[in-house]
């Protein structure tokens, strides 16, 4: 058979479709094999509670990884967000259920600050709330979006409701802002993202 | 304008009309089968409808950056509704935009009627519905896992990807009982495009290498890129190079580059996904790998760019009196520029300063808007009238490519000038709040650009109205 690829089309298509295959094998499916049997968690990591793996679900859902990275890159003006990211820290991370694939964290523009330390730089539950509640009660120049939907507004609170109290501008007419379980969970979530040490000499080799 | 219709055409500003010269009209009618007509002029339909719906989405999240208490609906919030914008124009608009040329263009070249026009009903069907129940279900605060571009969960997807199967068996079909010996080059890319796109999503989907938070990476960088490169890439540019010559009546500069082109966009285009993982927690040799490569596309890029100029040369007449080879021209231009640009951001000293600013959506709108969007549109100019014997208002179709065009120019070059700001702001050290107040200009004129460009899809939508086949009688009197 004479290899005519302008008149043979099981020869050309045959070729681009194998081509391909094989290419993608080499450039995406082996590589993320061999780093998916390789990566370990951090030992001083652990994995998300309950609570805070629904709080990343919630952070799925809402798509706050549209704006938020979760990724310290080892160039010096990352340094303000915390030590360079390594592998180990996402290791822990893994399919939400048989419908949607494992979260894309690290995230791919900053229009909001890096997230990968906020447990430690932004330890308050209460700035979170009310944070979520409103951005601008706490940042006044910030462009995050508002999530009302994620609380709700009671005439009296109940003992076992997490009660939010917003500055005047912000708050509700009436009545007092009750953090559903959603916010509590995604705010369990935030406080849980604390960078943990690295094993000594990982730091750049780990790449 | 109906006056004009009956003079001859002239591309000097006459008198009565200063503002605009007179534009040819489409030329003769081809004969096509009433079948094939309808077919088209549906998947036009559809996605011009999408263009519409997705870059209302496009042009409310821009609002959002300069009044971000617009709203605070759980269903048009900006992270749910992100996506929505990005995969409604991907997947609606410019897919079956894509498909509807290439139904006509893979027949013609082929000597062949369509395969089976039931199956291309069925797989426009399947993409739609993809997109519709995609679209209700990211409102829903249902996504995959916020991974771009597969936003959509496998079910919906999946419809997608059976559509496109559908698509390619039925392009095959009728490329292998082709009446000519020779393939012709559109033939490569599209059907290309289809077989390597399935692939993709396969890969994108299939769980196993994929499952923790790193691996999951590495194939988000893969997919990502050959999406953009190994489905809307080769697919306009097979369709150029159908269009390109026959609209200009003569043949394509050199056959050999773009066959050239060809290879080296499979060999290079495969290999740089990494690219928008650079200084990522993944490899540094696939990162390496990717920026390498990445130089490497000057190659297909060049030969490309550089035989439709080539074919255009000598021929800047017939492309000013014409109202669809503006278009064609000005997405030829910007498939080099982009691909010059993604190039220089993909090198470690400039993806310091670009990467995760707004730099990479300036990028990402040159592209997808000022390349494959320009040049699907050239193709519904150039084909539509030719296929139906109406011709939209000469006027509209210029207010629409001007529009898009000096909208896509604010919006890019705002955000590549607020973008490059971002970045050094950061380097500079500054607090992060510094890098959000200094955009708010840029987002203005991101947000009044975007209004342009939407405006243009109004526009471009009632043209597509304007071009609607007629009812089935006097479509008959033109069948062969
Ligand atoms: C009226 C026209 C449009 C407007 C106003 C618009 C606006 C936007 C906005 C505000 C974003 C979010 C940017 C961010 O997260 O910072 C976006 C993202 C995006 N849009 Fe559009 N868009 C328009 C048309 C289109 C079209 C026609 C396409 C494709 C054919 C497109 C493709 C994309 C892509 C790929 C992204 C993701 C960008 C990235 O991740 O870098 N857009 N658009
Ligand atoms: C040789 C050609 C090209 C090269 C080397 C290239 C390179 C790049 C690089 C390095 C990035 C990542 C930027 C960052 O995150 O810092 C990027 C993003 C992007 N490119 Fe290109 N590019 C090329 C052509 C194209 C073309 C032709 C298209 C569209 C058809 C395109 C669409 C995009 C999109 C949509 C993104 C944004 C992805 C995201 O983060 O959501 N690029 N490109």
């Amino acid at each position: 058979m004479k290899l005519d690829f302008h008149q043979n089309h099981k020869l050309l298509y045959g070729t681009i479709f194998t081509g391909f295959v094989i290419l993608s094998l080499i450039i995406a499916v082996f590589p993320a094999m061999w780093v998916q049997e390789r990566n370990e968690p951090l030992p001083d990591s652990r994995a998300l509670t309950e609570l805070e793996q629904k709080g990343l679900n919630v952070y799925v859902s809402e798509g706050c990884m549209y704006c938020h990275t979760q990724q310290v890159r080892p160039i010096d003006m990352d340094a303000v967000w915390g030590r360079p990211s390594a592998p180990g820290d996402y290791a822990r991370i893994g399919r939400q259920d048989v419908w949607r694939q494992t979260p894309a964290v690290l995230g791919s523009a900053r229009t909001g600050p890096d997230l990968s330390n906020v447990g430690n730089r932004q330890p308050s539950e209460v700035w979170h709330y009310m944070h979520l509640f409103n951005p601008r009660s706490v940042v006044g120049e910030s462009v995050m979006p508002s999530y009302p939907w994620l609380f709700e507004v009671k005439d009296d609170a109940g003992p076992d409701d997490t009660v939010i109290t917003i500055p005047g501008d912000y708050a509700p007419k009436q009545g007092t802002v009750v953090a559903t379980e959603k916010a509590e969970a995604l705010v369990a979530y935030l406080l849980s993202l604390k960078q943990v040490k690295l094993e000594s000499g990982e730091t750049a080799d780990a790449r | 304008m109906d006056q004009a219709s009956t003079k001859k055409p002239s591309a000097v500003l006459s008198p009565q009309r200063p503002l605009t010269v007179e534009k040819a009209r489409a030329g003769e009618r081809i004969a096509a089968s009433r079948h094939s007509t309808q077919l088209v002029y549906s998947y036009v339909a559809f996605s011009a409808f999408w263009l519409v719906v997705g870059t209302l989405a496009g042009q409310y999240l821009g609002l959002k950056f300069v009044w971000p208490e617009i709203d605070s609906l759980s269903w048009l919030s900006f992270g749910r509704l992100r996506p929505v914008h990005t995969n409604v124009v991907f997947w609606g608009f410019a897919s079956l935009g894509m498909i509807a040329l290439a139904l006509y263009v893979v027949p013609r070249t082929s000597r062949r009627e369509l395969y089976s026009y039931k199956l291309g009903w069925v797989s426009l069907w399947l993409m739609n519905g993809s997109v519709v129940l995609g679209t209700l279900l990211l409102m829903a605060g249902i996504n995959n896992g916020g991974q771009e571009y597969r936003e959509f969960i496998w079910p919906a997807m999946g419809l997608f990807a059976l559509g496109l199967m559908v698509s390619a068996y039925n392009l095959y079909k009728t490329i292998a009982r082709r009446d000519v010996r020779e393939i012709y080059i559109s033939n490569w890319y599209i059907l290309a495009a289809f077989l390597w796109t399935i692939v993709l999503a396969a890969i994108a989907y299939l769980p196993g290498y994929q499952d923790d938070g790193i691996s999951q990476t590495v194939v988000q960088g893969y997919y990502m890129h050959q999406g953009v490169g190994m489905w809307f890439t080769p697919m306009v540019l097979g369709l150029t190079y159908y269009f390109l010559p026959k609209l200009l009546n003569k043949p394509i500069y050199s056959y050999s580059l773009g066959v050239l082109a060809f290879w080296t966009q499979m060999l290079f285009y495969t290999m740089i996904g990494a690219h928008h993982f650079v200084f990522s927690p993944i490899p540094w040799w696939l990162q390496t790998v990717a920026i390498v490569f990445s130089v490497g596309m000057l190659v297909p890029v060049t030969a490309g760019t550089g035989n439709f100029l080539l074919t255009m040369r000598g021929s800047w007449g017939t492309i000013a009196r014409s109202y669809s080879l503006p278009f064609i021209l000005t997405g030829v231009i910007f498939y080099a520029l982009v691909s010059y640009q993604g190039t220089l951001e993909a090198f470690r000293s400039l993806n310091k300063i670009w990467h995760f600013t707004n730099f990479t959506v300036a990028h990402s709108h040159l592209s997808m808007y000022g390349f494959v969007s320009f040049l699907i549109w050239g193709g519904v100019y150039g084909l539509i009238p030719r296929l139906t014997g109406k011709e939209p208002p000469q006027f509209s179709v210029g207010v629409h490519f001007w529009l898009a065009l000096v909208g896509l120019l604010l919006y890019g070059v705002a955000l590549m000038i607020g973008g490059t700001m971002q970045g050094l702001s950061w380097i500079a050290g500054e607090a992060f709040i510094e890098s959000v107040n200094l955009m708010i200009p840029y987002w203005v004129w991101r947000a009044i650009g975007g209004t342009m460009m939407f405006m243009s899809h109004l526009i471009f939508a009632y043209n597509v109205w304007k071009m609607r086949p007629d009812r089935l009688k006097e479509t008959e009197a033109y069948n062969i």
